[in-house]
């Protein structure tokens, strides 16, 4: 058990099992970044997930795609894939290609690195992103495609203070971050990542990093340390308290002292039938997405009875803000499948949040679930992603107060053979 | 080393959890990196499965391997302990198949008794969903069927029955009704609801009924082997099919029946297998000879799928529907043979065999045909065409797993697949008046398709949004590259019914670069309308 500041205490167990692998971040980045190609260098398995899992199989052309290793491909040394890149150029025309690795291709030490920088032209660069699930879980590979952007954001000079918000989000929500900085007296430099990959906003010693999505440890941490750049060690901007601490700590960054205590109150205002149905409710997060800690905080301010919050990976120094705010939540890093069941059984949560493994098993047991996977899809950031935000969590509780009984004896008889 | 984007058939591990997630009492613990999970949410998402899948990872991380740390033994003790299996099926994933670690050891180490494992060691890039499910369930069937009495009344197994099989429960109660309707019961069905106690009981049935031919077969030429039990491996497809399905399952059953001095089971009259006991057990060969349906005699169908399907298909369109039969293909390289001589003189040409969606999409783009029977591949290809499609077998989306009896065997299942024909195909009657009228008031906005519902059901997760946002897209980039058209080009363009102009679009431009043109004008439009007959 590690202990952080205060008396919040991180129960680290043995793995999450039902979450995604790294290469599930192709999912939104491909849509963030309009002139990439994300290539996956990996096997039957890689194409099988991205086809099923994420709902992905639109036709047409995806701008992703799978360098299939298959077994005559095991015993080369180096992967060639100059051909697949030519063909990629030729039907896409990128601006920029990532190569992302699978557990195969880490399995037999391909030189990732090396092999980037091999098919690397001046026009389109080739960019690693360790994205393997023998190492990354679910949304840390972004960090990973960050880290691979760095790059090629222009050297800011020192001199003009300004905010660079990092963690992709869509055109909208980053519209309405932008104005709301500029409206404190911010100065936006841009967004990391912006959607086109020639448009990636400057970084410098005078830049303020503002991570907006609780899975990017490592890209701030290299750019504070390339860069010089200063991290916002705050609350992330969700829920009225969320978004209060945030701008708050922000502006404080420029120098600017202001205090939003009446907005956020305003804000929970608006969300307030949502919060009197959430009072006392006992919430389960099983840890899927690394969103878990911000969104346990939110409910335990709105007045939810945050009984287990799980995170596959937590950062004492990146999340020590959300810890904090968690005190006296149970908090577990890595978390058991099994020994989660056994809890869930003997607490009987009103709300478990949790992924799309294992969501409707848990709602088949009686619970009540919510997607983990639709707060990554969600316009939740902000002032004006409060309601989006309160309503995900209330929406499956009103839904199940608005059928009728179920008698699972019956509805359930002959739906899965096997569990019977 | 190839580019892929969607592929046909699953992986290995997904065979074997379709056997397992089928079965009672048996567990797959996979020794595989942590996103090798997303296969439990393909059954728990598909099949909607009220309880956690009988699926457990046994994760394998960078930090493992470098400390030479393996954590099978531990999961192996966990799953017994929270599910108490009779069984646990260990394998193998990519990763962890090229580590060549020896899960016959590791699993030893977990101490648990050797009858409660089954280490299934293939080589998953070699082996291939279904080859890996028949495989498994064929290996499950060797190590539990007993010799034994047979049962005192006729009865049959079911084999080949497989968890998120195509339309599998409504397939299942369409050959259920017809067995009971001849007074014949049913031994065990498997892999789909079964124990090892029913694996073990296979012997006593006087039948085994295979109708796939990528599952089950295997083993039910193992039970014939060893047993000496006959089987029938014909898919009841199709009212004719169907027919001949019931035929010999009476026949093979009054063979036993006489040795044993068991009175004979006869046909009875047909309307007996009606839903309701009084009608024609199927409207299709009636609605075959209705003038309604002449219109399909020219209708030229394209179809692609599994080896089952796929001969099925082709059969019913020809032989029952009158259409014609443009081409064919499978994806089950394995079965190929089998496709080719099954369909041989239905074919105007080789049956196109491959894994590739592309090129399968490519011959649809080349021959427009009126129908395609396919997969959920050739459905977004089509729809990228306006080419109607049906789909008929797996690669599957969360669509063709709907709460209702659609089944495709027996009697109730060709009047289905009829009814999916003529939904899907373009219409009769109406087409005259729409053709000779123009669009009959029924206009649609020529991109509305973009925001088409169907494309909504694309997902079964939640990815809706981005979903609608890429195909959105790749309407704009289809776009591209392609011939421009002149203002009056368009708007003679638009004339033109509306569920042809795509293919009208298409035609004309290909007549017009085929004459050196660059752009298409109303009089190159004409010109094509000319030479093309439109």
């Amino acid at each position: 058990m590690m202990q952080v500041s205060g008396d919040v205490q991180i129960i680290k167990e043995d793995n999450v099992t039902h979450s995604f692998c790294g290469l599930a971040c192709v999912g939104w980045m491909y849509q963030k970044i309009k002139d990439s190609f994300f290539l996956i260098l990996g096997t039957h398995t890689c194409a099988h997930f991205l086809q099923n899992a994420l709902g992905m199989m639109i036709f047409a052309k995806p701008r992703f795609g799978i360098a299939l290793m298959e077994e005559g491909d095991l015993s080369k040394n180096e992967p060639t894939l100059e051909e697949i890149i030519r063909e990629i150029k030729a039907d896409h025309n990128p601006s920029v290609i990532f190569l992302l690795s699978s557990c195969t291709p880490e399995v037999m030490k391909v030189d990732f690195k090396g092999l980037a920088h091999h098919l690397s032209t001046p026009d389109v660069p080739v960019l690693f992103v360790p994205a393997s699930g023998l190492v990354y879980n679910f949304t840390q590979a972004e960090d990973s495609v960050l880290h691979a952007l760095v790059p090629f954001c222009p050297e800011a000079p020192a001199g003009r203070k300004s905010v660079v918000f990092l963690g992709s989000v869509n055109d909208a929500t980053a519209d309405d971050l932008r104005a709301e900085a500029e409206g404190l007296g911010i100065h936006v430099a841009g967004f990391l990542p912006e959607s086109r990959f020639d448009k990636m906003p400057a970084i410098g010693p005078d830049t303020v990093l503002a991570p907006i999505q609780p899975y990017l440890s490592r890209v701030a941490v290299k750019l504070e340390r390339e860069r010089g750049a200063r991290v916002l060690h705050s609350l992330f901007p969700f829920g009225p308290d969320g978004s209060r601490v945030f701008w708050e700590d922000l502006a404080r960054e420029f120098g600017i002292t202001i205090d939003l205590s009446d907005r956020e109150k305003a804000a929970w205002e608006k969300i307030r039938s949502q919060t009197e149905l959430l009072k006392g409710k006992k919430v389960f997060l099983t840890a899927d997405t690394m969103m878990e800690l911000p969104l346990a905080r939110f409910l335990k301010s709105a007045g939810a009875d945050v009984v287990e919050c799980s995170s596959a990976y937590i950062n004492k120094k990146f999340h020590a803000r959300e810890l904090e705010a968690l005190a006296g939540v149970r908090v577990v890093e890595q978390p058991n499948f099994h020994r989660q069941l056994e809890d869930v059984k003997r607490i009987q949560p009103d709300l478990i949040v949790t992924s799309l493994m294992t969501a409707n098993p848990f709602a088949g047991h009686g619970f009540v679930v919510k997607w983990s996977m639709e707060f990554m899809l969600m316009p939740i950031h902000s002032w004006s992603g409060v309601i989006p935000l309160a309503n995900l969590f209330v929406s499956p509780l009103h839904r199940r107060s608005n059928l009728p009984e179920f008698d699972k004896e019956v509805w359930l008889e002959g739906v899965m053979p096997s569990a019977e | 080393m190839r580019l892929a984007f969607w592929l046909y058939e699953g992986t290995a591990l997904h065979g074997i959890s379709r056997v397992t997630n089928s079965m009672k009492g048996v567990h797959t613990v996979y020794h595989a990196p942590q996103g090798d999970d997303y296969i439990t949410a393909t059954y728990s998402m598909l099949e909607r499965t009220p309880d956690f899948p009988g699926l457990s990872i046994s994760v394998v991380r960078g930090r493992d391997l470098a400390q030479g740390v393996s954590r099978l033994p531990g999961t192996l003790q966990q799953v017994d302990h929270h599910y108490h299996p009779d069984l646990t099926v260990i394998a193998p994933s990519c990763s962890t198949a090229l580590l060549q670690e020896d899960l016959h050891q590791l699993a030893a180490h977990s101490g648990l008794p050797p009858e409660k494992i089954f280490v299934y060691a293939l080589n998953p890039f070699r082996v291939s969903e279904n080859e890996a499910a028949d495989g498994l369930f064929t290996e499950l069937v060797k190590r539990y069927a007993l010799s034994q009495e047979k049962t005192a009344v006729p009865s049959v197994n079911l084999l080949g029955f497989t968890s998120l099989g195509f339309h599998l429960r409504a397939n299942l109660t369409s050959l259920r009704r017809m067995l009971q309707t001849l007074g014949i019961t049913v031994n065990v069905v498997a892999p789909w609801g079964a124990g090892i106690e029913d694996l073990k009981k296979l012997p006593a049935a006087w039948l085994n009924i295979a109708p796939y031919r990528e599952i089950g077969l295997t083993a039910a030429e193992y039970l014939a082997d060893t047993f000496a039990m006959p089987a029938i491996y014909e898919a009841p497809i199709g009212v004719e099919p169907t027919l001949a399905w019931l035929r010999s399952v009476i026949e093979n059953l009054n063979r036993t029946g006489a040795e044993r001095g068991v009175s004979p089971i006869t046909l009875p009259k047909l309307s007996a297998f009606s839903l309701d006991g009084l009608s024609a057990p199927s409207g299709v060969p009636w609605f075959a000879r209705t003038a309604d349906m002449e219109s399909f005699s020219n209708k030229r169908a394209f179809v692609f799928g599994d080896a089952t399907h796929t001969v099925a298909i082709v059969k019913f369109l020809r032989d029952e529907l009158g259409m014609k039969i443009i081409g064919a293909g499978t994806y089950m390289e394995r079965h190929a043979d089998w496709v080719r001589k099954e369909l041989d003189g239905y074919l105007p040409g080789a049956l196109v065999v491959t894994d590739r969606f592309q090129d399968v999409a490519k011959i649809i783009d080349d021959e427009m045909p009126d129908l395609v029977c396919g997969t959920q591949m050739e459905r977004h290809s089509c729809r990228k065409l306006d080419v109607p499609c049906m789909v008929i077998c797996p690669p599957t989306h969360i669509e063709n797993h709907l709460l209702g009896y659609y089944p495709f065997f027996g009697f109730d299942g060709s009047d289905v697949i009829a009814d999916r024909v003529y939904l899907s195909c373009k219409l009769g009657l109406e087409k005259h008046l729409i053709d000779f009228f123009g669009d009959a008031g029924l206009e649609y906005e020529e991109n509305g398709d973009a925001a088409s519902p169907e494309i909504e059901l694309s997902t079964g997760n939640g990815h809706i949004a981005p979903a609608v946002a890429v195909e959105k897209e790749s309407v704009a980039v289809a776009e591209d590259g392609e011939m421009k058209w002149t203002d009056d080009a368009e708007t003679m363009l638009k004339k033109v019914p509306f569920f042809v102009r795509k293919k009208v679009r298409k035609n004309t431009e290909t007549f017009a670069r085929s004459i050196g043109e660059s752009s298409v004008t109303v009089e190159v439009f004409r010109k094509a309308k000319e030479s093309l007959g439109g």
